[in-house]
């Protein structure tokens, strides 16, 4: 059996207006298995990027922890000391992001950007360092890792940005590589590149990986499991076969039936009508409720997580 | 780089030419230098004549800029009409109390301004921002020749610590710089702070915190590396406004420097102490400019590399 590396239970991130917490994620829960990738998928704004910021300690100032418990192989992540969250993070779980093209400082060489990361989990020397960085550069494909290691990232395209991103990121053998929407601004070729070499090198290093993106097409293409998300809330969780083949919850739905699909001779998209709620007026019941095509008076309370066929669904259609 | 250093060092000479012709217009509005040199008496015509003559200065205005620009480009500043000594050698003689106050002035700025910037950005809306950008104001708003005559006041003629005078000790060289440092500080530390603002928002800086590395090693190595950049342009440019300072301050202290050379020479209209001290002043702004731009590639890849 797979060992957890993560645990997230009831996780509650947000601001304080007024003295009263308002989260934005609001007791989102997963697990994360070695070697596994989990995708979270959702709307833009529900809440996937400050997920993640909050399991590296990240989170912008005014946002904080308001809630939850989060274990890394089974032990509580320490949330109160900086020190403590720096050996975490690079060495623990790794990120990298959205923006590849302004995700690396641009006045340093790549080579010195990497080996600051290896250097400052490991005392080994700079020239060791710098044999791994090139080694690094080596296994996620970029030509001429010996010249690249001495250029600066504006010398190098989004792509290969990403890639160096990837590599720097892996440097230190993390458990757990997050992937904050990392091909949302390459063009489709490089996207499905990048997921290539994140699946292959994930084979190799047996690290799991949590994917964030809007796109159910990149889920499909890499994801083991994808817990859906709306408004701050986990709505659906499933594998990724059963996603697909039978979603559960009417926004799963929703989005589904927004992919534009060759099979289907559908003439326009479907969208899903209104928007998000804003964080501080959610609705005490169905936080999808205005939107849902089978809305009804039971969903004006917050219904709660049922299994049906393997699938963890929070929708009051499949509690009888 | 070569092709690069030739397009500025033209447009340098552009600039020095523009700059010479109209110190040497603008310093003959200010009247006639011979009446001046006569004082209280009453010259008789001829004396007055014959010192024109001898000065050049009954030759057509273009004839005389002429003439002046010929010994300038051979280095010759011409003789000054009052002391008769080369103006070169007045000039050179004024350069280190104004290179050194100057250089005063730059340190006092930068050691105030960069931490004040820093930490006011990275605190930003704390009381220590606020407290920071209360002294950038200041600095900004308050008067280079008030500031100086208060820190007289307080350090000289009240706690006697320091001189307010003279130039034959470093402790006379304090008052001074501080007061052209505060001024300059308080500009300095606004840019920095904001172009801080603007690095500390960049997806590298998340970058570098997710690495787990120290966050004075993220503010420093990443963040204040990059707001760098504008500020190194900034300063280059502020160059102008550090001499104009000086000029300012020199008065206020007595400081030997070519400023107050300057200032004298315009109320005696020495017109070729004038002409020669600002052409000076011109040239090494341009140069210090150059000079700028040139570390600005440095510390910019971008520039050094051509490309991007
Ligand atoms: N500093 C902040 N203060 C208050 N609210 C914030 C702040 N930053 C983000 N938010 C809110 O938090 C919500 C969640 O943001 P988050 O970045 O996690 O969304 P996301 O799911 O990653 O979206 P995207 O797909 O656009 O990246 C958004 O509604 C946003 O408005
Ligand atoms: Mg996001």
């Amino acid at each position: 059996m797979a060992t957890e590396v993560l645990k997230v239970s009831d996780l509650k991130v947000g601001f304080t207006e007024d003295k009263v917490d308002v989260p934005i994620v609001n007791g989102v829960s997963f697990q994360l298995q070695q070697g596994e990738t989990l995708g979270i998928v959702g709307e833009s704004g529900c809440g996937k990027s400050m997920t993640s910021f909050s399991l590296m300690g990240l989170l912008p100032s005014g946002i904080h922890w308001q809630g939850g418990e989060v274990l890394l192989d089974g032990n509580p992540l320490n949330v109160t000391s900086q020190k403590e969250w720096r050996k975490i993070r690079g060495k623990k779980i790794a990120m990298i992001f959205q923006e590849p093209m302004s995700s690396l400082n641009p006045v340093y060489k790549i080579g010195n950007q990497i080996i600051e990361m290896i250097r400052n989990h490991e005392t080994i020397s700079k020239k060791e360092a710098r044999v791994r960085a090139i080694e690094m550069l080596t296994l996620v494909g970029i030509p001429r890792p010996d010249k690249v290691v001495d250029e600066y990232p504006h010398q190098l395209s989004g792509g290969m940005r990403q890639r160096v991103m990837i590599a720097m990121a892996l440097s230190c053998n993390p458990e757990i590589l997050i992937a904050d929407e990392p091909t949302t601004a390459l063009d489709v070729t490089i996207q499905a590149q990048i997921l290539e070499l994140m699946k292959s090198i994930q084979a190799k290093m047996d690290m799991s990986i949590v994917l964030i993106t809007h796109d159910l097409g990149v889920i499909a293409e890499v994801c083991d499991r994808v817990i859906v998300m709306y408004a701050g809330e986990v709505v659906e969780e499933a594998s990724v076969a059963d996603l697909f083949d039978q979603p559960k919850h009417p926004y799963t739905k929703g989005l589904l039936n927004s992919l534009p699909n060759i099979n289907n001779e559908k003439e326009r998209l479907e969208t899903i009508e209104g928007v998000v709620p804003a964080p501080a007026d959610m609705p005490s019941g169905c936080r999808f409720y205005e939107r849902c095509p089978a809305a009804h008076e039971k969903c004006l309370v917050q219904p709660e997580f049922i299994v049906v066929d393997n699938q963890k669904v929070k929708c009051w259609l499949y509690h009888q | 780089m070569a092709k690069y250093i030739m397009k500025r060092l033209l447009h340098t000479l552009l600039v020095i030419i523009a700059i010479s012709m109209i110190i040497f217009f603008a310093i003959r509005l200010t009247g006639d230098p011979v009446t001046v040199m006569f004082g209280a008496g009453e010259p008789t015509k001829e004396a007055v004549e014959q010192i024109t003559e001898k000065l050049g200065l009954d030759k057509s205005l273009p004839e005389q800029y002429f003439i002046f620009m010929k010994d300038l480009v051979q280095f010759d500043l011409g003789v000054s009409y009052r002391s008769n000594q080369p103006v070169l050698d007045l000039i050179l003689e004024r350069a280190w109390p104004t290179f050194l106050l100057a250089m005063g002035g730059m340190v006092v700025a930068v050691l105030i301004a960069f931490p004040v910037g820093i930490i006011s950005a990275v605190k930003k809306g704390k009381s220590v921002d606020i407290f920071g950008r209360i002294f950038s104001l200041i600095g900004i708003s308050f008067p280079n020749f008030w500031l100086g005559i208060m820190l007289i006041l307080i350090f000289s003629v009240s706690l006697k610590w320091l001189p307010a005078s003279g130039f034959d000790s470093f402790s006379a060289l304090i008052l001074p710089s501080l007061t052209l440092g505060l001024i300059l500080s308080g500009i300095l530390a606004r840019l920095i702070r904001s172009s801080m603002l603007d690095v500390l928002k960049m997806q590298y800086i998340t970058t570098a915190k997710s690495k787990g590395i120290k966050d004075w090693v993220v503010i420093i190595k990443h963040a204040f590396r990059n707001a760098l950049l504008p500020t190194v342009t900034f300063m280059g440019l502020q160059f102008g406004a550090l001499l104009g300072g000086a000029v300012i301050v020199e008065q206020v202290f007595a400081w030997p420097g070519i400023g107050r050379l300057i200032v004298d020479a315009i109320n005696q209209r020495d017109y070729p102490v004038v002409q020669g001290g600002v052409i000076v002043l011109a040239i090494v702004m341009v140069v210090v400019n150059l000079l700028v731009d040139l570390s600005y590639s440095i510390i910019n890849p971008r520039i050094r590399t051509g490309r991007g």
